[in-house]
């Protein structure tokens, strides 16, 4: 069937619905610079979604858990041992994302007979200064995007992962707005939150085109926080110290919390 | 030809192996060495002779566990270095303290480091402190081969923190085949340990306190004295270079965690208690 071309063509398209239908329900995971470090934010107990991958590259993902796991190995492998042979300032997320994690999955999805890796991932890399930190989303069928300048728009120090594309957007262009370079934990966990609560909103209401008003985000929040914890990490920028993520707790969350 | 680091595993299983058997499987990391490499040709003759040239020691006090070790790097009569640093951080709440062969122990100081994180980064738990020091355990046994063959003696010693089930400092000394030895006070090894020994088995029961009732600068100030001891009957002992300025190297661990003593602190202690 697929030696003729457009069957491949046809295969692929349906795989594409297929996937992205999985990962429809995914919840959002935001990630985001402040002065510090970057924070990586989601809401929900159901299972883990954000991890530390190496000394100062973590990772927040959604789509099946098998398959998060193996690209999640596969990660912390490559950087160990890249790590342990040379040193942990030579592990590159840029060049781990590229040469390593990109090619295998597209080519995963591109072998029709074969199955694709259900999952989209958010890495962030931090740097020595805000300016340097850097953000990379990883789709299914090994796309990769940055957070980088281009000749189309300004660098972001932020990024957002979600179910779908339309909320996705919604939540990167809440944060366009919202979140300053250069803030303080504080404030970049209410973006956090909030950016959240832009993706979520956008999720359950399926078809909204422009990010909702903030009175409207602040009560969702406040509704989901009564009965959802907080998942979140952060990857601080303290050069004095080799390993620079640490989880943060739901409790110590919500005492910063002021509204 | 360098093997290719950035390359990943399309039928990874899932599981996660421990990370020597990573490094051996992606080939950065020898096999286990063998104790008779060319069976019947010599280790008989040989008779390995120990070279544990240095002094490492550790004991629980007040604040934690003080692990100090003496600068000096030897080659048979030789000394080649006199600024190697012997205690070594292993994570946020473990040290790991080298007498033997420079060489492989740091290699096992960073195998031992990389392990403890993998283990964390893939099974999203710390390993316990049993896991740790089993860890060490079995890259010495590992190591016994090169022993055997007269290269790569180590003897540890590792202090480490434990918060589960009991909030406590935990100690270790280690032989070169792997086995170990948890301590309640104190555990020195290397060439100038038996003078340490000597010195902190007194402290311990006829000093003014016992060891674990000492405040931080009286420890400090016994670990000097213990090291100056031992290097001074000791060649491969550098004690204090007092003309130099070079301090053996203090580090504390403790519940918030591992501090490296200041050399100034050292020096403090030093000129008003040993000198």
């Amino acid at each position: 069937m697929i030696e003729e071309p457009y069957r491949w063509v046809e295969a692929i398209a349906n795989r594409r619905e297929y996937i992205e239908a999985q990962l429809a329900s995914g919840s959002p995971i935001a990630a985001l610079g402040y002065r510090d470090g970057i924070l990586f934010l989601t809401l929900g107990q159901t299972r883990q979604k954000i991890f530390e991958i190496y000394n100062r590259i973590a990772m927040g993902a959604i789509g099946h858990p098998g398959d998060i796991e193996r690209l999640r190995m596969a990660a912390i492998e490559l950087a160990s041992t890249e790590g342990f042979t040379r040193s942990a300032a030579d592990v590159s997320l840029r060049r781990l994302v590229h040469y390593s994690l990109s090619p295998v999955m597209k080519s995963a999805f591109e072998q029709v007979y074969g199955a694709p890796y259900l999952a989209r991932m958010l890495f962030a890399e931090v740097g020595e200064r805000p300016e340097e930190d850097l953000f990379l989303r990883v789709e299914y069928d090994g796309e990769i995007a940055t957070s980088g300048a281009t000749f189309a728009q300004a660098r972001n120090d932020f990024a957002a992962l979600s179910g779908t594309r339309q909320s996705r957007e919604l939540m990167e262009s809440f944060l366009k707005a919202e979140h300053a370079p250069d803030t303080s934990f504080e404030s970049a966990l209410r973006s956090a939150l909030d950016a959240w609560s832009v993706g979520q909103m956008a999720l359950q209401t399926g078809d909204t085109k422009e990010v909702p008003a903030r009175t409207a985000v602040a009560k969702y929040r406040r509704e989901q926080l009564t009965n959802t914890g907080i998942e979140a990490g952060i990857l601080e920028r303290d050069p004095s110290r080799g390993i620079r993520y640490r989880a943060l707790l739901d409790k110590d969350l919500r005492a910063l919390i002021h509204d | 030809m360098e093997p290719l680091l950035v390359r990943l595993d399309q039928n990874f299983a899932g599981s996660a192996d421990d990370f020597p058997t990573l490094l051996r499987r992606k080939g950065l990391l020898g096999p286990p060495a063998i104790v008779d490499p060319i069976p019947g040709a010599g280790l008989k003759q040989k008779g390995w002779e120990p070279t544990e040239a240095t002094t490492i020691l550790a004991f629980k006090f007040s604040g934690g566990v003080l692990v100090a070790g003496d600068r000096r790097a030897t080659s048979g009569n030789t000394v080649v270095y006199d600024r190697a640093d012997k205690v070594l951080e292993i994570d946020r709440h473990s040290i790991m303290a080298i007498a033997g062969v420079p060489a492989t122990a740091w290699e096992m100081a960073r195998v031992l480091e990389h392990s403890f994180q993998y283990f964390r980064r893939t099974q999203l738990q710390e390993m316990s402190v049993d896991g740790k020091v089993r860890a060490l355990s079995k890259l010495l046994r590992d190591n016994f081969g090169f022993v055997m063959q007269g290269v790569g003696m180590v003897v540890p010693i590792f202090a480490t923190y434990d918060s589960h089930p009991k909030p406590e400092t935990r100690l270790y000394f280690y032989d070169a085949m792997g086995a170990q030895f948890e301590v309640t006070d104190y555990a020195a090894t290397g060439s100038g340990s038996p003078a340490v020994r000597g010195i902190l088995y007194y402290e311990n029961n006829w000093g003014a306190k016992s060891l674990q009732k000492l405040n931080e600068d009286e420890a400090v100030s016994i670990a000097l004295r213990a090291l100056d001891t031992a290097a001074e009957s000791d060649t491969s002992t550098g004690g204090v270079d007092r003309s130099g300025k070079v301090y053996p190297l203090i580090k504390i661990v403790s519940q918030d965690g591992i501090t490296t003593l200041a050399e100034t602190k050292i020096a403090a202690v030093f000129k008003q208690t040993v000198a």
